[in-house]
């Protein structure tokens, strides 16, 4: 008996200082990064998470979150909607509350959700689907522009410069795709541009002759594409190798170097609508240099934003001194940031009050610069 | 000619060299029916994987300082079609022969396991971007008035015509004249009494196997150079429309899955030629439904006879 007591106790001043490490010891607070990993466009994935991830590792360099330190998760996606939504639910068992990502619209949507029902934070630095933030969700923000800022800005810019004779509007009949496609169309028919071609291609399809042949066969000379880079890639090599020259244009979905080796020379000359080049900015010089350190590609459009998206939320912790998420949406609402993107400021529906675009003029070494 | 006339001729162009590596594919598909009257899912796979080593080897012998194109061009061809076909065989191997004899729905799910398994272990080696080549064969013939439309057949075009040409002359041949050939025609007809009659019939059913994969690297490599891009899903989209193809000409029979393959790849692009090209794959897949309605056992198939 006397035996057992003395272990016993023993036993419960061991638990007592190990209560005691544990409180002296500063939290982690895991941010999940959900996005591609896998999958074609694995390489947007991967500026997201580069982006984040060095957000993570500043932050903890300058001290952390009043003492407590920020973990990235990865999780993928792969850009499929089904396994968004698995993701987002595994993120949820996995007990995080903080989510950067998702990156494509079609999926992030269907995760926003399960967010929202749940509780979570979600800052998504991709998704510019107009349709993610106007189902009036609570926890739901995004740290780039709208395809509804975006198309019109394109728009704009082929009615005042380009002014085709006769414009084509393809689309890869996917949410991002067709809705910027749609507010371009939208807005140059206003202009009194009628377009002669508004036709969807399947994403994932190889062979674009037929639908080539037809653009030469109504003498297009200007062709605006709503999608991503593999389809568009493959659409100009092909308009190349048939000898179809109207002038192309596209999304930041297209804005990618990987175009360039798809497509080759035939990617000179492409105009493409992307957020300004945040790693051009003088204020900025540090952070890519942290980034070239690492071997990393900081020019990618959506690595800055992703960064940003992690600043805010960790700004909104250090100021509220919570990491709760609905305190923290309140938070994100009620006042302006400082970020690497500029200042950042949200509306009640949880997208930025101003995002500008910038049309740059596409080089088949990759590079880019700002169109006249 | 007319304008309209001029266009129809150039999308028939267009159309019957996508429809030339349908029907390469198909015959995979179409085969491997033939013989033991199961699905190949995993065939699409091996097309992806003939351009994916058609593309090392390019990249490799160009990266080497070789410039002589006929040479890559042949070795490429070897090459794939040597590994592709070990695939072939090897899937035969672990995925059919273990399981042949059991109920038909477990190889058709092996089938399909083993197709994943390619797809997912190609992108975890291969990564998942997109692989692009730059084009290797350029240029090409015009003509037309170009006021009027100027129709293009390049030389890409001709090579994919001229060479699934020749492979099908060959293989006809093969089927018809060599033993071997006898051998698959009597394995297709019965294969429990040509199993009697002293033929081996496990090796030609992997004959079979190796034959077809060697087909679909043959139009791995050729849409490799035409599309100049791999991916490791290219395969499943290619493998539905070359199955589409084999089933609309008669699965089971070669000449089908050649007019098969031709057939929708025309239709494809007559589609997209006088339709928004969204509703390509409605109209290709609605045509597949009516030729099955009127004709189960598609254009060149024979009418399934009940044996007693």
């Amino acid at each position: 008996m006397k035996r057992f007591n003395k272990k016993l106790l023993t036993l419960s001043s061991a638990i007592c200082l190990a209560g005691a490490i544990n409180a002296a010891q500063a939290d982690t607070i895991k941010i999940a990064i959900a996005g591609p990993v896998t999958g074609p466009v694995a390489q947007y994935g991967d500026m997201q998470k580069i982006g984040a991830l060095m957000a993570i590792e500043q932050i903890n360099k300058a001290g952390g979150i009043n003492g407590d330190t920020l973990e990235g998760v990865i999780y993928d996606d792969a850009c499929d909607p089904k396994q968004a939504v698995a993701v987002a639910n595994k993120i949820v068992n996995d007990d995080i509350q903080h989510v950067i990502g998702h990156l494509c619209s079609s999926s992030t949507e269907p995760a926003s959700d399960i967010y929202e029902e749940e509780g979570v934070l979600m800052i998504t630095a991709a998704s510019t689907s107009p349709t993610i933030t106007e189902k009036g969700y609570q926890t739901i923000f995004r740290t780039i522009g709208l395809d509804s800022m975006q198309g019109p800005f394109a728009a704009r810019y082929v009615v005042n410069t380009i002014k085709p004779k006769n414009m084509a509007i393809i689309h890869d009949k996917q949410q991002y795709g067709e809705g910027l496609a749609t507010a371009v169309k939208n807005v140059v028919e206003e202009a009194g541009i009628k377009p002669v071609m508004f036709e969807g291609v399947t994403a994932g399809d190889k062979d674009f002759s037929a639908l080539i042949a037809k653009l030469k066969r109504n003498n297009v000379d200007f062709v605006y594409y709503g999608g991503y880079h593999p389809e568009l890639g493959l659409i100009l090599r092909q308009s190349r190798e048939k000898g179809f020259t109207a002038k192309f244009m596209g999304p930041e979905g297209v804005g990618n170097a990987d175009i360039s080796k798809i497509a080759g020379e035939a990617s000179e000359g492409l105009l493409v609508t992307l957020p300004q080049s945040f790693d051009q900015d003088p204020a900025n010089q540090a952070l890519v240099a942290a980034f070239k350190e690492k071997n990393e590609d900081p020019t990618g459009p959506f690595v800055f934003p992703a960064y940003s998206a992690v600043q805010v939320m960790t700004e909104s912790m250090k100021a509220t001194g919570k990491s709760d998420p609905e305190a923290l949406a309140a938070h994100l609402r009620s006042t302006s940031f400082d970020t690497t993107t500029g200042k950042l400021e949200f509306d009640a529906k949880g997208d930025l009050k101003d995002f500008s675009f910038v049309v740059y003029d596409w080089h088949a070494d990759g590079t880019k610069s700002p169109a006249k | 000619m007319t304008e309209t006339s001029l266009y129809v001729i150039q999308q028939l162009i267009n159309g019957l060299t996508i429809g030339s590596t349908y029907a390469l594919i198909a015959i995979g598909y179409t085969m491997v029916y033939g013989i033991i009257g199961m699905i190949n899912f995993a065939h699409g796979e091996i097309y992806m994987i003939g351009s994916y080593i058609s593309f090392i080897v390019i990249a490799g012998l160009l990266g080497m300082g070789f410039i002589s194109l006929p040479v890559i061009l042949i070795v490429a061809l070897i090459v794939a079609v040597v590994i592709a076909s070990t695939y072939g065989w090897t899937i035969e191997r672990v995925a059919y022969r273990p399981l042949r004899g059991s109920n038909r729905l477990i190889p058709l799910i092996s089938a399909i396991g083993m197709s994943i398994f390619l797809q997912n272990y190609v992108a975890l080696s291969q990564s998942s971007r997109d692989v692009a080549l730059p084009p290797q064969i350029t240029g090409g013939w015009t003509f037309g008035d170009p006021s009027v439309f100027e129709v293009s057949f390049s030389y890409m075009q001709l090579l994919i015509w001229s060479a699934t040409l020749l492979v099908m002359v060959l293989l006809t041949l093969f089927i018809s004249r060599s033993r071997m050939g006898r051998a698959c025609r009597a394995c297709s007809e019965d294969l429990g009494m040509t199993n009697l009659l002293g033929i081996d019939t496990n090796r030609i059913i992997a004959l079979t196997f190796i034959v077809g994969a060697a087909l679909a690297a043959i139009a791995g490599l050729l849409l490799g150079l035409y599309y100049g891009v791999v991916n490791p899903y290219i395969g499943f989209i290619a493998g539905l429309k070359a199955f589409t193809a084999a089933v609309l000409g008669g699965i089971g029979s070669i000449p089908g899955a050649m007019l098969g393959g031709l057939i929708l790849g025309v239709t494809e692009a007559m589609t997209s030629a006088f339709f928004p090209s969204e509703y390509k794959d409605v109209v290709s897949f609605g045509l597949l439904v009516l030729i099955l309605l009127f004709r189960p056992s598609g254009i060149l198939g024979k009418p399934e006879v009940e044996k007693v």
